[in-house]
């Protein structure tokens, strides 16, 4: 059967014998358009242990579109495979409906993913691959120590996540949540995100916060929504506790930072904090266009933060906030994309990361949290300080002794638009999450 | 033509002239002045079509009914009104601004804000209302930051950030509002649906507090009415102040009225504070722009005193000295912020004898000030008029220290004339050439026609004012 | 009628615009296109006066507020018409007198226009059919003062004088507009008639009026130069004296008077009337010794001006409408006589106004001093011209009303004994004795006759001729015959003393001046003329108020309180946040061994809380 998942491996394997060649790009563009075209006909992995949903299906056709983008802009041969590579498990690991598969499926991912970062050029990068690395074998641990448990109790692999069954089940279930939890950087799981965003390539932190952070969030939820609605009472407080802590702790130390990939970084660990609101508030029937809106927004808007940040670093030199002063008289094409994905970021109006936080945050005020939104709101609000300072940076800095030069328009332009449209397209039309199903 | 048109054209429009047309300033320009223009006639339009109460149907949009989110513009005698004092405003400030610099940039984002503002007059759904509120201050922060005086980043940031919080609390409330009444169309949405008006209406009441402003959360606006280049003010004073009075009494007091009965106090003393507050700020202050910031708050004060009435009187005042403050605060801030423009100074101190270098300039401000003191004569009298008696008629005798606030206004307003436009001639002056742009003076000039002419016959207005409030002739007042 | 009074209350304002734009084709325009209007007016107001068949009443609806509907009517009685006949009469003349004494001016398009705006308030004000005309009339006159004063804007002294007018007299203002609010509030109406009938029917509650009565009060002390808010008068000197003449001296000056005479019913049944007459007798004895002192022309004329309204607000607050109103009428024609004759010697003696160096003018222009000698007389109480009746009638009304007889009573006597001291000094120092400053006499120009002698000379008639014709003005103005009570011996007596002071004037300033100087050196004297000649300090209290108490007291608190409380709690989040940012950041250890602990923990911590949690 061909699907979306089969296009993607083979031709990650197939391009392997095309690096160093210029067909390379045009191969797995096309390779991605198909995947696209045959997601968008509805065809899924025909296997046991996955299946397919309108939500997912959706997801999917905005993954495939950041892929596309990910990879005109790419320019590295051995990224754009690992990017097929990684958009292949993602399919797998949305659409894995049983926890064996959903298990197997986040292990390929998070294995594609150290993979892409030890791709290493710098001691920084190294730092970078080597605390993800780390975090992640003990993440995967945690993940077999909540399975083990789980399993001791009785719980089957081949099934879907049980409602409610033993203690031992419960407590594995919420012991593989926090294994998981390393993917979503939720605090205090979040350590290696800090640095591992920051200093690996920018390209790879957009895969990496970006697309793969956003499928797994939503694929965890997709497993774990209806267990944690049966277990309001201990995963309110707990869960709530965490979103609190981990947008809040993102949001501060992401102020008054210098390094604009750190700011992103931090901004990615607050952005958990808001999709975990989602997890709270899973009573609520809005929660689960919550979690979707957000994942999409977020896809969209992180990796063209990260890819725009890739352009300035590669063409500019840019990587602090000083050399960033006066950037729209560099490139005003490219700060404008910048800004605009940063605004999105902050939840300025017409852009998706605005309707995503409002229906994220409806849903916890639908589940009576609304003291909880309050805080998600506040700290957005205090995020939009870091956002619009570095907009403020671009903007109303003069220009510090550099000659302007002007990059020339490449792919990388269209991926920003591509990116661009993402979000502006679901910033104003709500209707393609919320009339479906 | 469809009123979305109005909403979206200038986005798109914003966008095409800022990549494209980065090098013909006059393009822009002319562009954005004939936008204003259809605006204007849009607007004054509606006034033909509108219903004799209730709402005229713009046309819904974008339906999402799984989040009862639909782009739903509808209009009545209120936001007709806003509409077009909000397009007179952006016609006249395209003119004032004729010199600015980097005109193809900072005239696409008044295009991009004149979108923004009418999508906040015209959308009757909470979201899209909010989607443009918010949207609102992305030109400002960008008009400030870029255009602005020596502290104008701080004042953008400080701007962006105070409001936004307040933004903050306006989205719960809205959100609250869907989950107890189960829609965001505040066509549909009664108090009675509500579960927590209480809780609601102080998220609101703060957050719009914030927007016109009201003691204690006054603090961004001289920072920002400073630093902001003068057309800029102009239109924050003009507009966006407005937009927050404007929301107060559509979705605090007509949304709201038995809760907002029961707290109408909270909006009076913060009022009259804000109205005395305000002046003694403008009584000290010897930085030109600064005093008329203090004194645009201090009317604004007034304006906070006339909506806590609810009453049919008290809030045709508002409404009046809504579009009086505009008209008169607008060539005060136009020419403080030419004097520095050609003077380098914002000290009073400094200025002195413009009357000799520069008479039809300071006859303006002189008119203007008047205007602000509120001389009979000025569309100034008339608003504090309205207000000291629809305000005693709600509250009682005591109200009649809201004629003293006048008095403050004299103080400041006649003080600061005879340091800058009266007296000698400084050094300063007198080496500075006053020098006005035509399509600049043809502004102030307007400015100054209106405000004599609605100063003189209040009735053009008040005949459009009054329907607008006509669902109140039978409910009485606050108390 | 009604067309004939509608134009009456537009000619100005439009004349005024029409002046100021053919006067900037041709200065010379401005004036003839002022001195036509200004006749035209006079005339007007002429028609309407012999034509006089009864008020003309036109009510107008000025806006509607929501329910309400703000009034903006003209009612014009025979009290406005005795007042339009001395603004338009006087008016007239003063711009007639104007064409010499603002020859050499640049501006004077801006002068006459100016002038006929302010005639326009005045006129506004006493067709005043309800409270918001009259205030917008008020108001008018209180800008263009202000505009006036400060004509010479680019001097210091004329601009800071403006400023003080401006706002002396709106202190007061603001109770007249609070005033308008209680009025509308508590009985529903602002028509000056009907508020005078519900007043005497006692609709209205007798403390809420008493207290609209003190606020109008206010205004009208404001307005009128009465104490404390007079010092603004003698300030206003600095402006063109044919300013002052018109506006300081003769017309708007009244308007305080006007109002309570306007509400005189209101006032009798507020029972504020003893209010009226006791702050008119403190003015009237401030403004007569302060007169005594003065060393310029014009300060003299200011603080007698003061004192004579305070007269006509004696009258008045001791019940008589007839004496109030007859002086104020009076006090106009002679004043305005005075003002400008002190107008023609500042001219002719090339802008100089101190008394000290004049002397012995009589000589270079002895119509000048004729015309002045008569409005002096009229001023001091001689008979048998104008001022004489008026001002026997107010002292009879204070000795008459046991409340007022007494301590205002006897301070009334004083002040209307002493106008013959101040005025003689006024009048022998110039006109009279040696030249004290001879560069000075020998510049001294014999003035224009058809331009500043006739005016002079038809004033001087006017204030002759309206001895005669008392009780028909008393009529005019109170409605009614008033029915003079005498009193035995008092004018046997004010007349002797009145005599014996000019007796003593005329010695101690003509014969022998070097004595008192050296009386003046003493030091209780030198005391005393320190109190006087600065108007008993009141200014100096009333700045300090202002300058150190609301600006430096209060105003300081506030910006004190704003930046350092309110503003700086504002951006104190961001200091805080950069502290809480600190602490966060110990988190942020960036070692591998720390994330790993971290995370551990949490699952610790996470298992702790679920057994907790299972446990229970």
């Amino acid at each position: 059967m061909i699907s979306a998942f089969t296009i993607l491996f083979a031709v990650a394997l197939l391009s392997l014998l095309f690096h160093r060649s210029v067909l390379l790009k045009p191969l797995s563009l096309t390779a991605i358009a198909l995947s696209f075209f045959f997601t968008l006909q509805g065809a899924t992995v025909a296997l046991m242990g996955f299946s397919s949903s309108e939500h997912i299906q959706l997801f999917e056709l905005v993954l495939e579109v950041v892929l596309f983008a990910l990879v005109l802009h790419e320019e590295e041969d051995i990224t754009i495979t690992q990017t097929l590579f990684l958009g292949a498990s993602s399919v797998l690991l949305l659409q894995a409906d049983n926890l064996l598969s959903f298990i197997i499926s986040f292990e390929s991912l998070s294995i594609i993913s150290v993979v892409l970062v030890s791709y290493i050029k710098t001691k920084e990068q190294a730092e970078g691959a080597v605390k993800m690395f780390i975090a992640g074998s003990l993440a995967t641990g945690i993940l077999l120590l909540g399975l083990a448990f789980y399993v001791m109790g009785g719980g089957l692999l081949l099934e879907p996540l049980a409602t409610g069954g033993s203690l031992f089940m419960d407590v594995g279930t919420f012991i593989m949540l926090a294994g998981l939890f390393y993917k979503l950087t939720i605090v205090p799981f979040h350590g290696w995100a800090a640095d591992t965003y920051a200093l690996v390539r920018h390209s790879h932190a957009a895969i990496l916060s970006g697309v793969a952070k956003t499928v797994a969030a939503l694929a965890i939820f997709t497993i774990f929504a209806p267990f944690l609605a049966t277990h309001l009472e201990l995963s309110v407080p707990l869960l709530a506790t965490l979103a609190v802590v981990t947008m809040t702790l993102g949001n501060f130390l992401a102020l008054f930072s210098k390094n604009i990939a750190r700011i992103l970084s931090y901004s990615s660990i607050a952005h958990a904090g808001y999709m975990l609101l989602a997890f709270v508030a899973v009573k609520s029937s809005y929660a689960d266009e919550g979690i979707l809106y957000m994942a999409i927004a977020y896809i969209f808007m992180q990796s063209g933060a990260f890819l725009a940040l890739d352009s300035m670093k590669k063409h500019y030199g840019v990587s602090t906030l000083e050399e960033l002063q006066g950037f729209s008289a560099q490139n005003p094409i490219l700060a404008f994309f910048f800004t605009l994905q940063l605004f999105s970021l902050a939840g300025i109006p017409l852009l998706a990361g605005f309707l995503a936080k409002a229906v994220v945050f409806y849903a916890g005020v639908d589940a009576g949290l609304w003291w909880l939104v309050l805080i998600a709101l506040l700290n957005s609000a205090l995020s939009v300080g870091y956002y619009a300072w570095i907009v403020k940076t671009m903007y109303f800095d003069k220009l510090t002794a550099k000659e302007v030069f002007h990059a020339p328009v490449q792919f990388a332009t269209g991926a920003q638009v591509i990116l661009a449209l993402g979000t502006l397209y679901f910033g104003v039309f709500a209707g393609s999450i919320f009339n479906i199903s | 033509m469809s009123a979305i048109i109005f909403i979206f054209a200038p986005f798109v429009l914003a966008l095409l002239l800022a990549l494209f047309f980065r090098g013909k300033s006059s393009v822009s320009k002319f562009v954005s002045l004939a936008l204003f223009a259809s605006m204007l006639s849009f607007s004054l339009d509606l006034f033909t079509k509108l219903p004799n109460s209730g709402y005229l149907d713009l046309g819904s949009f974008l339906a999402v009914p799984a989040f009862s989110f639909t782009l739903s513009l509808q209009v009545d005698m209120l936001s007709t009104i806003m509409l077009t004092l909000t397009s007179v405003m952006l016609i006249l400030v395209a003119f004032a601004s004729w010199s600015m610099k980097n005109q193809a940039l900072y005239y696409s984002l008044l295009i991009f804000f004149s979108g923004a503002i009418f999508g906040v007059f015209m959308s009757t759904n909470f979201l899209w209302f909010f989607i443009f509120w918010e949207l609102t201050l992305v030109p400002m922060y960008f008009l400030v930051g870029i255009w602005g005086a020596e502290r104008r980043i701080y004042a953008a940031v400080k701007f962006f950030l105070y409001t936004h919080v307040a933004s903050m609390l306006i989205l719960l409330a809205f959100l609250l509002i869907y989950k107890e009444a189960g829609t965001f169309d505040m066509t549909l949405v009664k108090e009675g649906m509500l579960l927590s008006p209480v809780l609601i209406w102080w998220l609101l009441f703060v957050g719009f507090a914030v927007k016109m402003p009201i003691f204690p959360f006054h603090t961004w606006l001289p920072d920002a009415h400073v630093q902001a280049p003068a057309p800029i003010s102009v239109l924050l004073a003009g507009v966006l102040l407005k937009m927050g009075a404007y929301a107060m009494i559509r979705m605090v007091i007509l949304l709201l009225p038995e809760t907002s009965q029961q707290y109408a106090w909270v909006i009076l003393t913060l009022g009259l504070i804000t109205l005395f507050y305000a002046g003694f700020m403008a009584l000290y202050e010897t930085h030109l722009k600064k005093m008329v910031a203090y004194s645009s708050i201090s009317h604004m004060g007034l304006v906070a005193i006339a909506i806590s009435t609810m009453s049919y009187a008290g809030l045709s005042a508002a409404l009046y000295e809504m579009i009086g403050h505009a008209f008169v605060i607008a060539p005060l801030f136009l020419i403080a912020g030419f004097l520095h423009h050609k003077t380098g100074s914002w000290q009073m101190g400094d200025m002195g004898g413009i009357m000799q270098k520069a008479p039809y300039i300071s006859a303006i401000f002189v008119l203007a000030g008047l205007g602000a003191l509120g001389l009979p004569g000025t569309m100034g009298f008339v608003g504090e008029l309205s207000i000291l008696i629809s305000a005693m008629h709600s509250y009682g005798i005591w109200l009649a220290v809201v004629a003293l606030g006048s008095l403050f206004g004299a103080g400041y307003i006649i003080w600061t004339l005879r340091r800058v436009i009266y007296g000698e001639m400084s050094e300063l002056v007198a080496k500075t050439n006053f020098k006005m742009n035509i399509f600049e003076f043809a502004a102030l000039a307007t400015f100054a026609l209106f405000i004599i002419l609605f100063g003189l016959f209040p009735n053009i207005l008040f005949d459009f004012l009054n329907p607008a409030f006509a669902q109140f002739t039978s409910l009485g007042g606050a108390l | 009628m009604h067309n004939l009074a509608l134009t009456l209350l537009l000619l100005p304002i439009f004349g005024a615009l029409f002046a100021f734009v053919v006067g900037k084709i041709n200065k010379k325009l401005a004036f003839w296109s002022a001195e036509i209007i200004g006749l035209a007016l006079f005339a007007i107001t002429l028609k309407l006066f012999l034509s006089y068949d009864g008020a003309i009443d036109i009510p107008m609806t000025w806006f509607t507020l929501g329910d309400f509907s703000i009034p903006f009517g003209i009612y014009i009685d025979e009290l406005s018409l005795v007042m339009l006949l001395i603004a338009t009469g006087l008016g007239f003349l003063d711009i007639h007198f104007a064409h010499d004494y603002m020859a050499e001016d640049p501006h004077q398009p801006r002068y006459y226009a100016k002038v006929l705006f302010f005639i326009g308030g005045m006129i506004l004000l006493v067709s005043a059919k309800d409270m918001v005309a009259l205030f917008s009339g008020w108001e008018f006159m209180g800008l263009a003062s202000y505009l006036l004063i400060s004509f010479w804007h680019e001097k210091k002294d004329p601009a800071d004088a403006g400023v003080s007018a401006f706002l002396f007299t709106r202190f007061g203002d603001i109770f007249l507009f609070a005033a308008i609010g209680l009025l509308f509030y508590l009985t529903g109406t602002l028509d000056l008639v009907s508020l005078n009938t519900m007043a005497s029917n006692g609709e209205i509650e007798k403390n809420m009026m008493y207290l609209i009565a003190v606020f109008i009060f206010i205004a009208a002390i404001g307005k009128s130069g009465q104490f404390p808010l007079f010092p603004w008068l003698m300030r206003a000197m600095e402006g063109p004296t044919t300013v002052s003449a018109l506006i300081h001296g003769a017309t708007m000056v009244n308007s305080g008077i006007y109002i309570v005479a306007r509400l005189f019913d209101f006032y009798v049944a507020s029972q504020a009337l003893i209010v009226v007459a006791a702050f008119g007798a403190v003015s009237a004895f401030i403004g007569a010794t302060s007169a005594l002192v003065q060393r310029e022309l014009k300060k003299v004329l200011a603080y007698s001006t003061m004192s004579h309204l305070s007269l006509a607000f004696i009258g008045l607050g001791a019940g008589s409408l007839a004496a109030g109103m007859t002086h104020l009428v009076n006090h106009a024609v002679f004043k305005a006589l005075l003002f400008l004759g002190a107008g023609a010697i500042i001219m002719s003696a090339a802008h100089i106004k101190d008394m000290w160096k004049f002397g012995g003018f009589k000589a270079k222009m002895p119509l000048v001093a004729f015309f002045m000698g008569i409005g002096a007389l009229s001023l001091s109480g001689i008979p048998p011209f104008s001022g004489f009746f008026s001002k026997d009638a107010v002292i009879v009304a204070t000795l008459t009303n046991p409340q007022t007889d007494g301590l205002i009573s006897t301070l009334t006597l004083i002040a209307g004994v002493l106008s013959i001291a101040y005025i003689g000094r006024l009048w022998f120092l110039t006109f009279a004795g040696e030249s004290r400053d001879k560069v000075l006499y020998e510049k001294v120009k014999q003035p224009s006759l058809f331009w500043i002698a006739l005016p002079l000379g038809i004033m001087a008639v006017a204030t002759f001729v309206m001895g005669f014709f008392q009780e028909n003005i008393a009529e005019l103005v109170s409605g009614a015959v008033p029915h003079e009570e005498h009193i035995e011996g008092l004018l046997i007596g004010l007349l002797s003393t009145i005599a014996l002071l000019g007796l003593l004037v005329y010695y101690y300033y003509v014969k022998r001046l070097d004595l008192t100087q050296k009386i003046a050196a003493q030091p209780l004297m030198q005391a005393i003329h320190k109190v006087l000649f600065n108007g008993y300090f009141v200014e100096f209290f009333i700045h300090y108020l202002a300058k150190e108490v609301v600006v430096g007291g209060f105003a300081k608190a506030i910006h004190w309180i704003d930046t350092n409380i309110i503003d700086a709690s504002v951006n104190g989040v961001l200091t805080l946040s950069q502290k809480i940012r600190a602490l966060l950041a110990k988190t942020d250890t960036g070692l591998a061994s720390n994330n790993s602990g971290a995370m551990l923990l949490g699952v610790l911590l996470l298992l702790g809380i679920l057994f907790i949690g299972g446990a229970m």
